[in-house]
């Protein structure tokens, strides 16, 4: 089941790179928000404890619910383009997106050793959507994609969280999904903000201040 | 009790900020800040004796470099504090603002304060994790206030790049965690157990660990190279803010990082964060010295110059001597008193030329005496001239590294100093000395903004000459901490 889970994670996260408008990128987060909260409440049922149910449940009230629909509610109310312009053609994003996971399970096989094929396969998942969200950032154009690249950055550690340890002590894991929930809505604002000052999103073309 | 009310008070102050009326707002900030600075004071004396204080059942925790971080933020926040009242008021009047955006401005620093003077409190290594997150968070606010399009890309390039920063620490304290639930099989983000049960963990896993927590905390203490957001932040900021920033905000990070470096120093040995620390000590002190020499803006310049002191302070942490990790601690809160003064004068200076541009800011002393006397003063103990506190920082720092024997690294950081020394010398005398431009009137200064610099002037020069017995108490036991009980 977990292997299962982790795969459809892997999956998503290498159609994020494949995306070329807004909405497609939102809405594949959201789904990949969606096979996270899986994991967790897969977790839950196994463990049966409390707390785990209760951070599934936030999971899927932050991360599924609020904050893509606020992403998708100030995609509306900005009405920019709606291409995520790539620095990146998709072909050549997956191949890189392919390196990082080689990458990925070089490192962790250097510093895990011998382990539970689960444990190694979780690790390589976390480690591989980390690094695409840092990928997202970089190489994609809009403010929007550096707020969905950080988001999905979060996601990876927190299955990353989830699957190796078992999730983090409870209070942490709840002032966590808090804390990612302010980000995203300061971030949106600021992004809102760009849009009124600059009249566009793009992230490139912010060079104001240099030196 | 006295952690309660220091982590308690700022949190008032937001609500009183909320609703009380501008005159009242102003006493009653005044109040809570020269409050929480007092009760920082008395914590810093009763705690020395070395064993931490703790409540409600471990969440809240201070030992001696906690109660030193806390002394230090809140004497940056009142000082701040006390500046922003007349250089707001001064905006107000020129219509740079509205009294409406003046209290948001009341209400945003408190919750920056508040969340500044938490993080050296939190004894969990996770809840730490977000109260840092959070600064970010509630200073972001305040650096894009202006809403200009500059500060738009400041705030925005500072949100986006230290949450990345962060994300990876976030990475990091996960590693640590997983290390600690593998070998001992006791699931704790608590620093105080973690430490105790450190000498076991798996060096390897705590040393990927704490790549990760030093590249990502160390994006927000502004390290280079991760440190490209805190020029634009700094310079675009609220002055006051500013001051924050540079004198605090960066020293909250380098405290999450001094954290997790004792766990791995127990875990590992000494030298491998020794090595890092200097490394990328060394590479911030030479990345400022290269930048201010061309540098044009003037709150950019003294940007600059918080990176080469944060990399001094953590250059003197990697050398790691008692003396050392001693003259690391002082050189921080010398830093964050003479980075205070310098940028108060640099706002008065901007607000009065109306320019960031250094070749047309010149003949200060003529403009603002007053402003020009603090702004010398300040630049000879940022340079690090006798009397002042940062000369003695920086002297105990350097015999530190002979006595240890690392001639090289002593060698390339004189250099880097000297470059630093010509930089600002050459930058802010020029705009110090000389005759001022046409159409700038001669002006003064509020008694109130005299008396913030006077009594930052005057704590220079005591810490410089005298170190009061219990901050030299205090600095002992913080550095006994963090060098380890055995040196």
């Amino acid at each position: 089941m977990t292997l299962f889970l982790l795969t459809g994670i892997m999956i998503l996260t290498y159609a994020m790179l494949v995306c070329q408008r807004v909405p497609a990128l939102i809405q594949n987060f959201r789904l990949q928000s969606l096979f996270l909260f899986l994991v967790t409440l897969d977790f839950a049922f196994r463990q049966k404890e409390a707390g785990i149910f209760v951070v599934a449940g936030l999971l899927l009230l932050v991360k599924v619910v609020l904050i893509p629909s606020f992403l998708n509610h100030l995609v509306k109310k900005i009405r920019v383009d709606e291409r995520l312009g790539l620095f990146l053609n998709p072909l050549l994003s997956l191949i890189a997106a392919l390196f990082l996971t080689w990458g990925a399970s070089v490192f962790c096989s250097w510093f895990l050793g011998t382990s539970p094929t689960a444990v190694f396969a979780a690790f390589v998942v976390s480690i591989t959507v980390v690094l695409v969200g840092f990928f997202i950032m970089v190489f994609r154009m809009k403010a929007l994609t550096q707020i969905v690249g950080l988001l999905v950055m979060e996601n990876g550690i927190f299955l990353l969280a989830s699957a190796i340890t078992g999730g983090m002590p409870f209070f942490v894991e709840i002032a966590i999904a808090f804390d990612v929930f302010v980000c995203a809505i300061i971030t949106g604002i600021f992004m809102y903000r760009i849009n009124k000052v600059f009249t566009h999103i793009e992230v490139h073309r912010l060079t104001d201040l240099k030196g | 009790m006295l952690l309660f009310w220091v982590v308690i008070i700022p949190v008032l102050a937001v609500a009183l900020s909320a609703v009380l009326p501008a005159r009242s707002r102003g006493a009653a900030n005044l109040a809570a800040h020269g409050a929480v600075f007092v009760l920082a004071a008395v914590l810093a004396c009763r705690i020395t004796s070395g064993t931490g204080v703790v409540v409600f059942g471990g969440v809240l925790r201070a030992d001696a470099l906690s109660a030193f971080f806390v002394l230090l933020i809140s004497l940056v926040n009142l000082a701040a504090l006390a500046y922003s009242r007349p250089y707001l008021r001064e905006d107000i009047r020129a219509g740079a603002l509205s009294p409406g955006q003046a209290r948001g401005y009341d209400v945003l620093f408190n919750v920056f304060a508040a969340t500044m003077l938490v993080v050296p409190l939190l004894d969990n290594l996770g809840h730490m994790w977000v109260a840092v997150e959070l600064t970010t968070l509630a200073s972001a606010f305040l650096v894009g206030f202006y809403n200009t399009k500059a500060s738009v890309e400041a705030a925005w390039k500072y949100v986006i790049i230290c949450s990345v920063g962060i994300t990876l620490a976030l990475l990091g304290t996960v590693l640590v965690y997983y290390a600690v639930a593998a070998q001992t099989a006791v699931k704790t983000l608590d620093w105080s157990v973690i430490m105790s049960r450190a000498s076991g963990l798996n060096p390897r896993l705590m040393g990927v660990a704490f790549l990760f927590i030093l590249v990502g905390y160390g994006t927000k203490a502004g390290l280079a190279p991760m440190h490209t957001w805190l020029p634009d932040a700094h310079s675009q900021a609220l002055t006051p803010v500013s001051a924050l920033l540079s004198g605090v905000l960066l020293k909250t990070s380098l405290y999450a990082i001094i954290r997790f470096a004792m766990i791995t120093n127990k875990a590992m040995g000494a030298d491998f964060t020794s090595r890092l620390f200097i490394f990328f000590g060394l590479f911030s002190v030479a990345v400022a010295g290269i930048f201010l020499l061309a540098q044009k803006d003037f709150k950019r310049l003294l940007a600059y110059s918080s990176i080469e002191h944060v990399g001094i302070i953590v250059f003197a942490l990697g050398v790691g001597t008692p003396l050392a990790v001693f003259g690391s601690m002082f050189h921080a809160l010398n830093h964050a008193v003479t980075k205070s003064l310098v940028f108060f004068a640099a706002g008065n200076a901007v607000k009065k030329y109306k320019t960031h541009h250094l070749h047309m800011i010149h003949g200060l002393v003529q403009a603002l005496p007053f402003t020009a006397a603090a702004a010398l003063v300040g630049l000879l103990s940022l340079v690090g001239m006798p009397p002042f506190g940062i000369f003695m920082s920086k002297l105990m720092i350097l015999s530190a590294c002979f006595q240890k024997g690392l001639y090289a690294p002593a060698a390339l950081l004189l250099f880097f100093l000297a470059v630093v020394f010509g930089a600002l010398m050459f930058h802010l005398s020029a705009s110090i000395f000389g005759n001022k431009p046409k159409g700038i009137e001669f002006g003064k200064e509020a008694l109130s903004m005299k008396l913030v610099f006077v009594s930052l002037i005057l704590l220079l020069v005591f810490l410089g000459v005298m170190m009061p017995t219990p901050l030299q108490a205090l600095l002992v036991s913080a550095s006994r901490l963090i060098a380890g009980e055995g040196l």
